[in-house]
């Protein structure tokens, strides 16, 4: 009949099947969201460390670590909010395809993932600054819009997340007019 | 010096000024009706209002609102009215004393505009012999309020791309007088201040988050550098800031790394080159079979493919260019099964479309649509991926499409659907129902098979329209996207060829998408075919209305001259075809080669 599958759409786990498609989403806007270099080794484990394809802004990479490597020292801090999520089981790959929306934003206040900021300062004038700044708080800008696609493997609704992403293509498809950051 | 006089002059001035906006134009060639069915025509096609019409001569002349209601005017020009091309012009706008002032104003700013340099120099005003002697800056407060008319004037004159400012000696105690300068270039990168009696913080408050990307600022001798906050102040108001009266404050590499995104957005990706062309076919053959007749698609799902629709009603912020604030999703929510909103489990499986009749029913449910890949293929992104789990690929497709015709099917009225009694109950109105432009992100999971492709999983995102975040400013872009020339016309010279219907052959081949009905457009506007030679700048193409775009391709075709050509002669001529053609056959012989299509 087709080349794809012989298998039938099961619906026996239906019932939790969205929640878990829904959380795993979440969880992965969570890790992109997370400002904690230590924590970047648990989000590579969600990817499968062979054959991974990763596009972001249809730009290819290479490897997936190159692609956390930029999202962790070359983008500010992000807040991720899901606006939509869709997905099918394609019958007999053992994979399913996710169609998600969320919003972006990015932490405007001119600091990078570590706190750092770009001011060159007389020395003296900085520290003292510093002892009366609240520690670190972002400044959100206005939300970008995303479109993400995933390809996962089926065993994600076993609750097995171990390497079970296999491509990843994250797109911005709105910016708005009055964010400091710049994306073309 | 009669300072106090002036204030009233000015009010006066301002009140001629906008009576002074309006533009006298001319009308030629009308003479085979009268003035009255002229006007009502007029009216009628262009949407111009021409007002106190007289007849001198040959010519009609009237008024116009605006400057701007001229060039459109004029844009019409060639326009068929009573047998003949009518030809419009703009008349002498600048009569009276008080245009004078415009003029001498705009002169003044285009004696004070270094191109070169890119600078504006608005510094010591008072001091300017010209405006002196017109009494126009002779006080501070004149001043001020002469400031945002020089402002209004600036924004006006497209040839004055400003990126530094000087206002520096203006015996300026705060910027309330010069706020405007923020609206008119707000990508200013350096000003200068220098010279002014500004003391305090408040007033430069009015800048916060304007001028984002103002670089440099020079505020020397103003009282206000003495204040012990001055520089985390400066910092703190203008973002990107990176050096303050010529000392560096921030590091720029640095500040550059932390607001820009380090990987620029594309429009296109395939991971190889042949996935690039047949993707395109695909897509194309596709939207044009959605656009028209849905169940030519059917072929191309089993019994196990599955479609579904995912609504994002989430508002973009009202800062993104053309963002619909009012969007109407009223015939996508009851099939919506965004797993994110929708938390009835039942419903989750109940939109799910699984083989052929169920996802045509879904189709049908549907608006009727319009895309515009052809004739707007900038504002589509598309990425192609490989899918080696089942010998497919997978096709990203993110853009835009116009509702043209509500659904064939009212998806309310389904038995499957829920309880219409419970779900309308209060406040359901039709304005739900308003059709409207969308955008839209929608998923193909592909696999080839040996007559051609089937559709195994197929997923589409709803959401409220935007203009696209990789669509770049119209000076910046670059009219050669891949999907424009893989559906191009081939062919050279000739009359324009009808388009071919693609996507007969390609590595994927897709003959079950054949349309029945070959004479299917794939360019379905009112936009005239341009032969493939008369290749016009986007810019100057945008300018033009489909009559006179016909025209041009008219006199090209005849002449084989190159689009430049082809366009002088047709302005020369009034874009009147009989003139042009007349003008063509006086001048060929001393016309250069290069004239020609080469």
């Amino acid at each position: 009949m087709s080349r794809y599958g012989g298998g039938n759409i099961s619906n026996a786990s239906g019932g939790n099947r969205s929640q878990i498609a829904e959380l795993f989403v979440k969880k992965i806007l969570a890790h992109l969201d997370d400002t904690d270099p230590q924590k970047l080794n648990q989000f590579l484990n969600l990817f499968n460390s062979n054959n991974c394809k990763v596009v972001f802004n249809a730009t290819p990479f290479a490897q997936l670590p190159l692609f956390l490597q930029m999202w962790q020292n070359q983008i500010v801090q992000t807040q991720h909010a899901l606006t939509a999520v869709d997905y099918h089981v394609i019958p007999g790959s053992q994979t399913v395809i996710f169609n998600v929306n969320c919003k972006v934003r990015f932490d405007e206040s001119g600091k990078d993932k570590m706190g750092q900021d770009a001011t060159v300062s007389p020395g003296e004038q900085k520290l003292q600054h510093q002892k009366h700044r609240p520690a670190n708080r972002p400044l959100w800008g206005t939300y970008f819009g995303v479109s993400l696609q995933l390809v996962v493997e089926e065993r994600l609704f076993s609750n097995d997340m171990n390497g079970v992403i296999l491509a990843f293509n994250y797109n911005m498809i709105y910016k708005p007019d009055d964010s400091l950051i710049t994306v073309n | 010096m009669s300072g106090y006089h002036n204030v009233n002059s000015i009010n006066a001035l301002a009140q001629q000024q906008s009576q002074q906006n309006r533009v006298k134009v001319g009308v030629r060639n009308w003479q085979n009706a009268t003035v009255q069915d002229l006007m009502n025509f007029l009216s009628r096609n262009t949407r111009i209002a021409i007002t106190g019409a007289t007849v001198e001569g040959p010519l009609v002349t009237g008024f116009v609102q605006s400057r701007a209601d001229a060039d459109a005017l004029m844009k019409w020009n060639g326009i068929r009215f009573a047998g003949n091309n009518l030809k419009f012009e703009i008349l002498d706008d600048a009569n009276g004393a008080t245009s004078n002032t415009i003029l001498l104003l705009k002169n003044f700013l285009y004696r004070r505009y270094n191109a070169q340099t890119k600078m504006l120099d608005l510094g010591n005003l008072h001091a300017d012999p010209d405006l002196v002697q017109k009494g126009l800056f002779s006080s501070i407060s004149t001043q001020s309020k002469m400031f945002p008319a020089l402002m209004k004037l600036a924004s006006k004159e497209p040839q004055l791309v400003v990126e530094s400012v000087n206002l520096s000696d203006n015996n300026l105690k705060d910027v309330s007088g010069v706020t405007t300068l923020a609206q008119t270039f707000p990508r200013l990168k350096n000003l200068c201040l220098a010279n002014n009696q500004i003391s305090r913080f408040r007033t430069l408050e009015v800048w916060k988050n304007k001028f984002k990307d103002l670089r440099e600022l020079l505020m020397t001798n103003n009282p206000i550098t003495n204040d012990k906050l001055y520089r985390s102040e400066m910092l703190r108001l203008f973002p990107k800031l990176v050096i303050l009266d010529n000392v560096v404050v921030r590091d720029e590499q640095k500040l550059n790394s932390i607001y820009s995104l380090p990987v620029k957005l594309q429009q296109f990706f395939f991971e190889s080159n042949d996935l690039g062309s047949s993707s395109t076919d695909f897509v194309t053959n596709f939207l044009n079979c959605w656009d028209s007749d849905r169940t030519q698609l059917l072929p191309l799902y089993t019994p196990q493919s599955q479609f579904s629709i995912s609504v994002d009603s989430s508002m973009p912020p009202s800062s993104v260019p053309d963002s619909d604030q009012n969007p109407s999703f009223g015939y996508y929510l009851s099939l919506s099964r965004n797993v994110s909103k929708v938390s009835s489990e039942k419903s989750i499986q109940q939109r799910l479309s699984v083989g052929p009749e169920p996802i045509l029913n879904s189709f049908k449910s549907l608006p009727k649509t319009k895309h515009h890949l052809q004739d707007r293929p900038d504002e589509y992104c598309m990425e192609v991926l490989s899918f080696p789990q089942i010998s497919g690929f997978i096709i990203t497709l993110h853009g835009f499409f116009e509702e043209t015709e509500k659904p064939e099917l009212d998806a309310l009225s389904k038995p499957t659907g829920t309880t219409r009694s419970r779900r309308f109950n209060h406040g359901h109105n039709t304005s739900n129902n308003r059709l409207s432009k969308k955008s839209f992100d929608r998923t193909w999971v592909i696999v080839p098979t040996g007559a051609g492709v089937i559709v195994a999983s197929d997923l589409m995102t709803i959401r409220p329209y935007t203009s696209a975040a990789w669509v770049t400013p119209p000076h910046q872009s670059i009219p050669n996207a891949p999907i424009a020339s893989s559906t191009s016309l081939t062919g050279s010279g000739g009359s324009p060829v009808p388009p071919p219907v693609a996507g007969s052959t390609g590595p994927i081949g897709v003959p079950v998408l054949q349309p029945s009905n070959p004479a299917m457009p794939l360019n379905g506007t009112p936009v005239p075919q341009l032969a493939p030679t008369l290749q016009l700048p986007p810019d100057v193409q945008s300018n033009l209305n489909p009559i006179q775009l016909e025209l041009l391709n008219k006199l090209h075709l005849q002449t084989k001259l190159n689009a430049e050509f082809t366009y002088m002669l047709a302005e020369q001529s009034g874009w009147t075809y009989d003139v042009a053609m007349e003008g063509f056959q006086r001048s060929v012989n001393n016309l250069p080669r290069e004239a020609f299509i080469q």
